[in-house]
């Protein structure tokens, strides 16, 4: 981090977790059964172990980390596995309802 | 409301490992289908003894074969129908399975256990596998160095940003996959082992006959009954329940069921109207049967199941509720087991006045405990079993919330994926000899009303007001109903209803209220949600 600032809120937040070693303390929380613990982003839970470093609302930059599959277990990654995803949810925030779920009752 | 999506696979796996309309399972039917539908990639290694490529080097649980066989539908374009994949899944399962023992870290992960906290001593592993998933996952897989090699390519392949991600992009990800945790998986969760050459030949459970079970259920509480299994054919079984709740409604329901394995039972019964699922694993000697009981369209609604089997020689305590009781106080006292005969004993400082129900499989007693009782947790005794634990207690010292830490997820309001609910209790706790709460010489007391509330959890949840938006705690049952998914207009930056939330109980105890307090955090939907998180 020597060689980075932090300009904004969210990468100053982070700067202030580091140093208070607050970091590793949170990212043991983060591992819930079934969630994420990718946190940079997260995708239910942040690198402080909330939610207001989340990208949200997350409709509005969905498909810019859907695309790129980062978090593949929860979000259907439209790069290789679920292209079409999205076909009827173009704009994700006017027509989220449309997004549909690939396992939706399979735990038997 | 506009149309959901679903793809043609959703719609079609939602049958798999279903109980109702398996076909007869037949070995030879399974090995047709297997070489008819994936010998297009697959090799065959051996025709004679059927071993193919891939398939035949791996070993896995029911709900992972069949996130196997769905993700080949979804990333490979096989087409199968919902009965022969079910063939497939029963086959693979049974020859290629996990034994008993090979299960047990990890059983949260089928029994849809979602607020489990998944720890690892090796962070590596968690690093480089839990990062995305839960690591059972991984851990209810068993192959040798190459299959697990292979896994990593797959890995790479399919998800790119794997290796740039944080917890990637600062360390040579790739070599360190091949070359460290190839070799650390294959000795963590090996193809071959002891226990599964064991399993493989010995006694399996004989599953039909009476059960006598117990359930507890957070927001709901304790109930028993008798649990009936009759063979259909084969490993599939007709299943009756009844039984009763605490509060004396009836808990009563039938369905059916298949089992995996040898010991791992898959049911679906409608109960009450509402269809449940029971996750359950048979203990080796096939006396006991223990595990999870989930709504099927709510898995967090669940409770606790475990049974005895109500046959000759077996005397068991599986359950006693309430699980406590203030000095001075009486209550109804239910034991549940089975072979249940003789002087119940409820320990120090509590005297059974009188038994007002009996039968083989419980017994309720009326029970008052001492006035000057103090607080200890007691072995319970009927006859010569022992079993269970009954405290009783002159004072509560401390409250904790569980779970601790969860989530509950936005839903509904028109989108694909139903409202998450978060379910809590409160456990009581007495300080011990040293009288400090929160150290080790504590005592459980167990389970007390509550009443709850939530509260911002910090400064920002305040700003924020997610008290108002993240959802509404029910103040009497602990149970948590998250608010709408979708960006919501009247957040600051149209956020959507998440929230940080400190969940409160307060607990009457005498002249005293004490408090606990656990995490609540609600976040958005998950719309990748595989048997296995």
């Amino acid at each position: 981090m020597k060689h980075l600032k932090a300009i904004n809120n969210k990468a100053q937040l982070l700067d202030k977790a580091v140093a208070e070693d607050q970091v590793e303390e949170v990212v043991a929380m983060q591992s819930l059964a079934g969630c994420a613990a990718t946190t940079d982003p997260g995708w239910e839970i942040d690198a402080f172990g909330s939610v207001t470093s989340l990208c949200q609302p997350m409709e509005s930059d969905l498909y810019g980390c859907a695309d790129p599959c980062w978090w593949p277990a929860q979000v259907p990654d439209m790069m290789n596995t679920h292209t079409n995803w999205n076909e009827n949810a173009l704009d994700s925030g006017e027509s989220w309802r449309n997004l549909g779920t690939v396992f939706p009752s399979d735990k038997k | 409301m506009n149309t959901i999506i679903k793809s043609p696979l959703a719609l079609a796996i939602t049958a798999a490992l279903t109980t109702t309309v398996l076909p007869s399972y037949a070995q030879e039917d399974a090995v047709k289908i297997v070489q008819g539908k994936c010998l297009a990639c697959h090799t065959e290694e051996n025709q004679a003894a059927p071993q193919w490529s891939r398939i035949s080097h791996q070993r896995k649980t029911p709900e992972g074969w069949l996130m196997t066989i769905g993700r080949m539908q979804m990333m490979h374009g096989l087409q199968i129908s919902d009965d022969d994949r079910a063939t497939v899944v029963k086959y693979l399962a049974d020859r290629q399975g996990l034994a008993p023992e090979e299960t047990s870290t990890y059983r949260y992960a089928m029994e849809r256990r979602l607020d489990t906290m998944e720890s690892f001593e090796d962070s590596q592993f968690e690093e480089m596998c839990a990062r995305c998933h839960s690591g059972a996952r991984v851990g209810l897989q068993r192959r040798p160095a190459a299959e697990w090699e292979h896994l990593v390519h797959f890995h790479l392949g399919q998800w790119p940003s794997t290796e740039y991600q944080a917890l990637a992009r600062d360390r040579d990800w790739f070599p360190i996959a091949l070359n460290e945790m190839v070799p650390k998986l294959s000795k963590m969760f090996p193809m071959d082992s002891n226990s599964w050459d064991q399993w493989q030949s010995a006694a399996k459970p004989d599953f039909v006959g009476q059960w006598s079970f117990a359930v507890h259920q957070p927001g709901r509480g304790d109930g028993s009954g008798l649990m009936t299994i009759t063979q259909q054919a084969g490993d599939r079984y007709s299943v009756s329940m009844e039984g009763t709740w605490a509060d004396g409604t009836p808990l009563k329901g039938s369905g059916t069921a298949i089992v995996y394995t040898g010991f791992e039972w898959r049911a679906e019964i409608d109960l009450g109207g509402v269809i449940t699922r029971q996750v359950l694993a048979a203990s080796k000697d096939g006396m006991n049967l223990s595990g999870r009981v989930f709504e099927a369209a709510h898995d967090e609604r669940g409770m606790e199941f475990s049974a005895a089997k109500a046959t000759t020689g077996n005397h068991q305590i599986v359950a006693v509720y309430p699980q406590n009781l203030k000095a001075g106080e009486s209550t109804e006292v239910t034991i549940v087991g089975t072979g249940l005969k003789g002087r119940v004993s409820l320990g120090n400082g509590v005297s059974v006045e009188k038994v007002l129900k009996r039968t083989y499989n419980s017994v309720t007693v009326l029970a008052k405990a001492d006035a000057n009782a103090t607080t200890s947790a007691n072995s319970v005794t009927v006859g010569g079993v022992n079993g269970g634990q009954f405290a009783v207690y002159n004072k509560v010292d401390s409250i904790k919330v569980q779970p601790a830490f969860t989530i509950a997820r936005v839903g509904g309001n028109g989108g694909s994926t139903p409202k998450v609910q978060a379910r809590f209790e409160a456990e009581a706790w007495g300080a011990g000899a040293d009288g400090k709460p929160g150290t080790e010489d504590d005592i459980r007391i167990g389970y007390l009303p509550a009443s709850w509330h939530v509260e911002p959890f910090d400064e920002a949840a305040r700003a924020d007001n997610d008290v108002y938006f993240a959802g509404r705690m029910d103040a009497t049952s602990g149970v948590f109903t998250p608010g709408n998914a979708g960006p919501n207009p009247e957040r600051r930056m149209s956020t959507n209803n998440a929230g940080n939330l400190k969940v409160v109980a307060s607990v009457k105890d005498g002249d005293q209220t004490l408090q606990g307090d656990g995490q609540l955090i609600v976040t958005v939907q998950r719309w990748n949600d595989a048997p296995l998180p």
